[in-house]
């Protein structure tokens, strides 16, 4: 198959463009979309190079590793903790199964941790070994954009080499953000709690997104004690309200410390620990405080303003439809975007403009109907539309089934812990909208949810799919009443309701 | 919409009969209700006879039907002689369609025979429920390993109580058992107990006493069956298995279906020592071909012992009790217990069929038609009794479709394509449409993408646990026609797929869902290079072979 160099045009040009260039591509930052990008660009038969700053488990304006945040500090190393977290509540369980375990459970954090980075450094030598596969050149250091169409890359000893790109891929990331209060650094990110020396005995974590909820499940799992402090009523921002609730009540039944609308004005060091102020004037003392208040992109240091990539406030590289910059020349795809901050969006996005620039095929990344994961102890999953953006969005009455069971395995295990289950649909077309549960397995179980949403699925094909006996997913399936019908338009407070 | 009301009491039947076919015919959207004239002599249903009134009810009867029978009154609208699954959810289904029905069910017991049941069936019984709660039990063994890896460690070997969990799982039957019958008399149904035999058509004698229905729902199930070997009084099967009162120290398991790898998962997580004894070379015949290795591969692992192409020829018991099978291969000694998984049977015998003339097979299932009709019309059977596809939920479907058959108007096939099911094994199996077998069978050319990799969990606990996974497309159409999974949380993965195989969709649409990361699960939707493709025809080999490059996209 011939390569059509499609967002240059010509294919006659080509062949003598190639020689001007000492790359096809350039990217900056080996994480998930980097490297995918570059991966699947080799493949097309472009020459890539890549560069990545030296592997460090905490991330710094000069420290980084092939991998990216969800190899190294992110998903993968925050799923193992989850897992290790997530047996506390087992080994409960097990008790009324018959199991005679002790009461005092011996727990080894620094096992845990040693293990985890075991698993890291093999992720870490698994992706650089992708990428040589590929044919991808990788190199070590900090990469800078001089010019529309050169970068440099300095190395650790200071070594600056120079590189010429027809495409300069901008996949640098983003890092955990503090919060600028007195005693703040005091505080650590999820980069440090990804990494502790020791289990906190008191941990205080403040923040009410997927991080800050994941981090009290994972403390409160292995044994601490979680205070976890936010600014709005729930956490959670931006997921379905009613889920929202039953994520916050079940941290709480897990014995998490919750305290909503509540901000932190100050961190002091004490003997005792670190003391915490909130702005209701309340004080505690803890081991560690986790700042989870956001991500910013790391679009500082790669001197755009040089070449004039624009970047919204928040800093993040714009783009367009195809994650192309402003500089014809240069694309940026992943967190340092700030669009849809997940993996498998960064690998979408990664591959879509290696299947544009390279693959002779212009494919922009759809956003819609992308499912994603909590995971919280219990987890959260989720597809498509809200039961808030539903009413928002939709022409229609909209059709809302819910299902709260208590699962089969807490019948035993005495655990009281409802599993919720949730499918909004279009009462007009019959389509379903969108889809989320709270419970165990729900990751795993959405992802098949997910393919029908995206679909187009209709609640009749789901009713007509046989239930799965015994399992929790059949619930999906076998939803036959209306919990309730909210009218078209209808803004919540209008809403009979 | 409010319903029109006929009651029995102000139309003579002939003048009923002939004005509901009328009115099926002219108005098929309107509700209508009418109520037949219950036996006034017992009092559980004139409270039905009450709620009629209030309630849309309405029978109908196929044209077959109407033109042979006789015009007369019935004490039900239907009669379901089995309260399992199926007959639970007809019943259930056609009182709330306004149907006046009875249920008759045995007497309680955790082992099923010909004079013991229970309301709840099979399943929640002696089958998905019991099983699933002991394999919950059962797996915190592989979890306590597993947890060693996380940095858990335990002061003392960790051990189980026996005791504790049969309690507590008989609790949890026993609640299960009341919801049911609490299910039953919310719904209206009349529940009674013993053993239904079928007199006439129409008739069916409960321990004596008559009740006469307009139609009869046979769902009486199936129950396990031990092929007469000597010494095969000493087998136990998964009825007793569910409810030994000790541990079993060392058990043969005799059969290679799910029903022995559950449990051989079962007992093998509570530490006894397994052995499988299998005719066949591999386990789980009907599964797809790489899954039946791969389950097998892992079980073993966990230390089960197979013993492939044995037959079972005899059990002898020792003088100090312990059981000692031989089989084609030779004896092996020393077992505290011998279960029997090899297969189970339809419980038609004594039901009265062959006085009535509904036709079994030669397996003693009852045949029925594709609206689960048996050969007398005005009889019906759903669930295991038919033997199709033992599943509940494949019952409670044939049930659901039944009701609305008979009871709203609305004649409804059960829709047997792309039933997902799971074996709960461990490591656990879930899977939905074809296998590489059947799909080359009716599709000709086909790609196969499969994944088997460590799970990030495996590779902290160190554990030797591994994932497999399988996408069988059609190479015409795209279109996904299977999908296979053995791995942990395969039987929850893979039912929200099997909405998306039932509904037809394409590779190309499970290439365009994005990954729930991470998770196993995404694994399916990131499968980018086909395993192999099947091609029958050599002039379609080349041709197909170009779309399947171009779908790949590397």
């Amino acid at each position: 198959m011939a390569r059509k160099m499609l967002a240059d045009g010509d294919l006659s040009q080509t062949s003598q463009e190639e020689s001007q260039y000492d790359f096809d591509l350039f990217v900056i930052g080996a994480g998930s979309g980097g490297v995918r990008a570059a991966r699947f660009s080799a493949n097309y038969g472009a020459k890539v190079g890549i560069c990545e700053l030296p592997f460090h488990p905490i991330s710094s304006e000069v420290i980084g590793g092939v991998g990216g945040t969800c190899v190294i500090r992110g998903c993968v190393p925050k799923k193992i903790l989850v897992y290790g977290a997530t047996f506390g509540g087992e080994i409960e369980d097990a008790r009324n199964y018959g199991w005679e375990v002790n009461e005092k459970l011996n727990f080894n954090w620094k096992k845990l941790l040693q293990k985890k980075t075991n698993e890291i450094n093999r992720l870490n030598g698994i992706y650089k070994r992708l990428l040589s596969n590929a044919g991808v050149k990788s190199l070590e250091g900090e990469g800078k954009i001089v010019g529309p169409n050169s970068v440099e890359v300095t190395q650790l000893d200071g070594t600056k080499y120079s590189y010429s790109a027809k495409h300069i891929l901008i996949a640098t990331g983003s890092r955990a953000h503090r919060l600028p209060i007195p005693g703040q650094e005091l505080a650590i990110t999820s980069d440090e709690a990804l990494s502790l020396d020791d289990l906190p005995k008191r941990a205080v974590v403040l923040g009410g997104g997927y991080i800050a909820v994941e981090f009290a499940s994972i403390w409160k799992g292995l044994g601490a004690t979680v205070d976890l402090f936010y600014r709005k009523d729930l956490p959670l921002r931006g997921f379905d309200d009613e889920m929202r609730a039953v994520v916050a009540r079940n941290l709480e039944e897990r014995g998490i410390n919750l305290h909503p609308q509540t901000n932190l004005t100050e961190l002091t060091k004490t003997d005792s620990g670190i003391k915490v102020v909130t702005d209701h004037g309340d004080e505690l003392i803890a081991d560690v405080v986790l700042f989870a208040t956001g991500r910013l992109p790391n679009s500082k240091r790669l001197n755009l303003e040089a070449v004039g990539v624009e970047l919204d406030r928040t800093g993040a590289v714009k783009v367009d439809e195809y994650s192309r910059t402003n500089i014809p020349s240069i694309w940026a795809v992943g967190d340092v975007t700030n669009r849809m901050n997940l993996t498998p969006v960064a690998l979408m996005e990664g591959t879509c403009f290696a299947k544009t620039v390279f693959g002779g095929e212009s494919s922009k990344p759809d956003y819609s109907n992308i499912p994603c994961a909590v995971f919280s102890i219990p987890p959260l999953s989720v597809v498509g539309l809200s039961e808030e953006q539903a009413i928002e969005q939709a022409n229609g009455d909209v059709l809302i089934f819910t299902s709260t069971f208590n699962p089969m395995k807490n019948t035993i295990s005495g655990r009281q812990e409802k599993t919720i289950m949730k499918l909004v649909v279009d009462a007009e077309t019959d389509k379903v909208l969108g889809a989320s549960m709270c419970g165990p397995d729900a990751p795993e179980i959405m992802q098949g949810i997910a393919v029908a949403l995206k679909c187009g699925a209709t609640k009749a094909q789901f009713d007509s799919t046989v239930g799965i006996h015994p399992s929790a997913a059949e619930e999906f399936v076998t939803m036959r009443s209306v919990s309730r019908r909210v009218t078209a338009g209808g803004k919540p407070k209008t809403n009979p309701e | 919409m409010v319903p029109t009301c006929f009651t029995a009491s102000k139309l003579s039947a002939p003048t009923l009969q002939t004005l509901c076919r009328n009115l099926s015919v002219h108005l098929p959207n309107t509700i209508y209700s009418f109520s037949r004239q219950v036996s006034p002599s017992t009092s559980r249903f004139r409270h039905h006879h009450v709620r009629f009134q209030r309630r849309r009810l309405f029978s109908i009867r196929s044209k077959s039907d109407n033109d042979a029978e006789p015009l007369r009154e019935y004490d039900f609208d239907l009669f379901t002689i089995g309260a399992g699954s199926g007959g639970v959810r007809a019943s259930r289904f056609a009182a709330n369609f306004g149907a006046s029905v009875a249920v008759c069910e045995l007497p309680f017991s955790t082992i099923s025979s010909e004079t013991t049941g229970g309301v709840g069936g099979t399943c929640v019984l002696r089958g998905c429920v019991p099983k699933k709660l002991m394999v919950y039990a059962s797996k915190y063994s592989h979890e306590f390993h597993e947890s060693n890896g996380f940095g858990w460690k335990y002061d003392t070997k960790t051990k189980h109580d026996w005791g504790t969990l049969v309690a507590n799982k008989n609790a949890e039957l026993q609640r299960l058992t009341g919801i049911y019958k609490n299910i039953l008399n919310n719904a209206g149904v009349s529940l009674i107990e013993g053993r239904g035999k079928i007199v006439d058509p129409h008739t069916v004698d409960v321990d004596g006493k008559l009740y006469t229905a307009r139609h009869i729902l046979i769902s009486v199930g199936g129950r396990p069956f031990i092929p007469k070997i000597p010494g095969s009084e000493y087998a136990i099967d998964s009825d007793a298995a569910l409810d030994l009162p000790t541990k079993p120290e060392k058990v043969a398991i005799v059969g290679g279906g799910y029903i022995a790898l559950e449990f051989a998962g079962i007992f093998n997580g509570l530490k006894s020592e397994v052995h499988v004894f299998i005719r066949q070379k591999k386990v789980l015949r009907g599964f797809d071909e790489e899954i039946r290795d791969f389950v097998g591969d892992q079980m073993s692992l966990r230390g089960i012992k197979f013993h492939t192409e044995e037959s079972p020829q005899a059990i002898v018991k020792s003088a100090s009790g312990s059981l000692s099978l031989t089989t084609n291969k030779g004896t092996v000694e020393g077992f505290s217990h011998i279960m029997f998984a090899t297969g189970r049977r339809p419980n038609t015998k004594n039901l009265g069929l062959e006085s009535v003339g509904v036709k079994t097979n030669k397996n003693g299932a009852i045949e029925v038609d594709e609206y689960l009709r048996t050969t007398v019309p005005s009889i019906w059977a759903v669930g295991d009794v038919t033997d199709r596809i033992n599943l509940t939920p494949v019952a409670l479907m044939e049930g659901g479709a039944l009701a609305k058959t008979l009871f709203q108007n609305e004649p409804t096939k059960p829709d047997y394509r792309s039933v997902p099911s799971a074996v709960f094994s461990q490591p656990p199996i879930g899977q939905v449409g074809l296998t590489d077998e059947q799909a080359i069978k009716e599709h000709g050319d086909i790609d196969v993408y499969t994944s088997n990799f460590r799970p990030l969990k495996a590779t902290l606990s160190g554990l030797p646990d591994r994932v497999f996974m399988k996408l069988i497309v059609c190479a015409k159409t795209n279109k996904v026609l299977g999908l296979h999974m053995c791995g942990e949380d395969s039987a929850e993965i893979v039912q929200g797929f099997a909405v998306a195989v039932k509904a037809g969709l394409t590779k190309v649409d499970f290439d365009a869902t994005v990954g729930i990361h991470p998770t196993s699960a995404e694994e399916f939707v990131t499968m980018r290079t086909p395993t192999r493709k099947i091609r029958q025809s050599p002039e379609s080999e080349g041709k197909l072979g170009i779309e399947a490059n171009a779908t790949a996209g590397v």
